[in-house]
């Protein structure tokens, strides 16, 4: 630079956003550290083996059982099993759209997946339980129609548009060098797909339904509405349940703070993100390999 | 004739999933517009919940306009911090170590569940802070919430624009703040501004994070900052699960999708827009 003048103004820029990067994103450890120092009294008190084996949640009893095993359970039952409702839906969807779609149909069903995405949450639940969980009711007699399974079809629809989109880029990645050759030895489009096509987009595949089932475990308001909120641990997929976001959204605002009951809330919530942000780095490894390969 | 079996089921499965999630959005918008449309009208918008219990009968206003409040709120706080930090990963870091890093963290605060934002910011605001339930806290939650949206549109958009642009500069001999100010940002504006919208619609329907910080039954969302707010999504969820008014609750559901769709509506055509500009 000739002028320091501007060479100051240009250095005061660049460290400014530098250092607003790095602090803005910093949040995210802060926040992790200090659920850690909230939740604390939990992990040096009660054990972190109790808390996460205890099936029992009665935090104000005295002595007070607190352990989180249902809700740990609850959240795997209703994530996993969105999964396996979404999973043949996102995977059908993305491939029509990657290969078969006509281009009229594609482009009126991506906008749709696109705002499926927008809709909040708390519609999906309250849809969910005015339409399904009354659908149930009057199909099976059931005095109350909520459970986990009930749950997970809602979260399988909340879930799908991001499996459709992250699959639909995968297969649309795969060099189009694969399909020339395929069609050239005349093969039909739908061997070429699943023969070729899928088993090359297979790991980004993979990586869509890692991040959906981790979208799943954190959502709040579906499962709050519709997985029946009893803290007992549950025995199937058509029992009711709470899973860990239910617990903290409903009993945090009663919770003493300093109690050992909101430290509990903290340690749960600790699990919970922990949980989530693994799900997460799987991913990422996930991704980065496949760049390595391509 | 087996082969052509085969292909025959895949290509049902195929038809029948795209046909089904484009049905389930349509029966969604044609269910809530027929349940939720009869009940909505200048009053049910601008007046205030009455009746006992309260919300049978009256209106919204106060939930649209703490929703507003707090996205608004939201906007403010995050949206400085994420345009910066999507200037670094865009212009200043590129592929360094530092860049990587925080390409990663922001990408796990995107996967990090609204109900722990609402934990963390619970703890630090509402408790130790002593801000209570308030506007403040809830605008604070919803920010960290659509921080990582805001830097991950930014950023892509940034990146789209032509890489000649910053060459010819760099070669002309422009500083770097101005190339990025004066060329680089007009040229993303509207993929920037698109992601902002996203994020608006985002925080509008976001409830998890509001309904442990900010949100309250009944409160006028005067706009105080330590007051607590109402809010759509709060709002719905009270009427439903205390069987307060079903008709109102779909048609508070109605006015918060219809809120949420416009945004993301006009965020696709903005994208789009971008998208024309960039092939230019």
């Amino acid at each position: 630079m000739i002028n320091p003048g501007i060479e100051l103004k240009e250095n005061i820029i660049r460290y400014t956003i530098i250092g607003a990067a790095t602090i803005s994103s910093l949040l995210l450890l802060a926040m992790l550290l200090f659920i850690l120092r909230e939740s604390w009294p939990i992990w040096s008190q009660i054990g972190i083996s109790a808390f996460l084996s205890g099936s029992s949640w009665k935090p104000l009893n005295s002595p007070p059982q607190i352990g989180i095993l249902s809700m740990i359970v609850s959240t795997l039952w209703v994530a996993g099993g969105a999964l396996l409702i979404a999973t043949p839906l996102g995977f059908g969807c993305a491939i029509f759209l990657a290969e078969f779609a006509p281009s009229s149909l594609a482009a009126v069903l991506r906008p749709v997946v696109n705002m499926l995405t927008g809709i909040p949450s708390v519609v999906f639940g309250f849809l969910g339980a005015a339409i399904l969980v009354r659908f149930f009711e009057v199909k099976f007699d059931l005095s109350s129609g909520e459970s986990l399974f009930a749950a997970s079809i809602i979260l399988a629809i909340m879930v799908i548009p991001f499996i459709v989109a992250n699959s639909e880029a995968a297969l649309r990645s795969v060099a189009s060098e694969y399909r020339h050759a395929g069609i050239a030895l005349g093969v039909s489009r739908q061997y070429l797909t699943m023969r070729i096509l899928v088993p090359l987009a297979r790991k980004g595949m993979l990586g869509a339904l890692v991040l959906a089932f981790g979208r799943a475990m954190g959502e709040t308001m579906a499962v709050l509405m519709l997985a029946g909120n009893t803290l007992r641990l549950p025995g199937s997929w058509f029992d009711k349940g709470e899973p860990l976001p239910a617990l903290i959204a409903l009993e945090l605002g009663s919770s003493i703070p300093g109690s050992l009951h909101y430290q509990a809330l903290f340690a749960a919530g600790l699990v919970l993100v922990l949980m989530v942000i693994a799900v997460n780095l799987c991913v990422n490894l996930l991704l980065k390999r496949i760049q390595k390969e391509v | 004739m087996k082969q052509t079996m085969r292909d025959l089921l895949l290509m049902t499965w195929f038809w029948a999933s795209g046909l089904l999630i484009l049905m389930i959005l349509l029966a969604i918008i044609i269910y809530l517009t027929g349940r939720g449309g009869t009940f909505i009208s200048s009053e049910f918008i601008l007046e205030s919940p009455r009746g006992f219990p309260l919300g049978t009968e009256g209106g919204i206003f106060p939930a649209i306009k703490g929703t507003l409040w707090l996205i608004l709120l939201a906007l403010v706080i995050s949206i400085v911090p994420g345009l910066l930090t999507a200037m670094y990963l865009s212009e200043y870091g590129r592929s360094g170590r530092l860049a990587d890093f925080i390409n990663l963290l922001v990408q796990s605060m995107a996967g990090v569940p609204s109900i722990i934002t609402g934990l963390f910011v619970y703890a630090l605001g509402v408790v130790t802070l002593g801000w209570g339930i308030s506007l403040l806290a809830g605008g604070v939650a919803l920010a960290i919430m659509v921080f990582p949206v805001i830097v991950v549109s930014s950023r892509n958009a940034l990146q789209a624009v032509d890489e000649n642009y910053r060459l010819v500069a760099n070669s002309l001999g422009v500083a770097k703040s101005y190339t990025l100010f004066r060329i680089i940002l007009p040229r993303a504006a509207p993929g920037i501004l698109a992601g902002i919208l996203l994020a608006l619609g985002y925080a509008a329907g976001a409830t998890a994070p509001i309904m442990v910080t900010a949100a309250a039954i009944i409160a006028s969302s005067s706009g105080a900052l330590f007051e607590p707010v109402m809010a759509l999504p709060y709002h719905l969820y009270i009427l439903f699960i205390e069987h307060i008014s079903l008709n109102h609750a779909y048609a508070t559901a109605l006015v918060l999708v219809g809120l949420v769709l416009f945004l993301n509506i006009l965020a696709l055509s903005l994208n789009s827009l971008q998208e024309r500009l960039n092939r230019q």
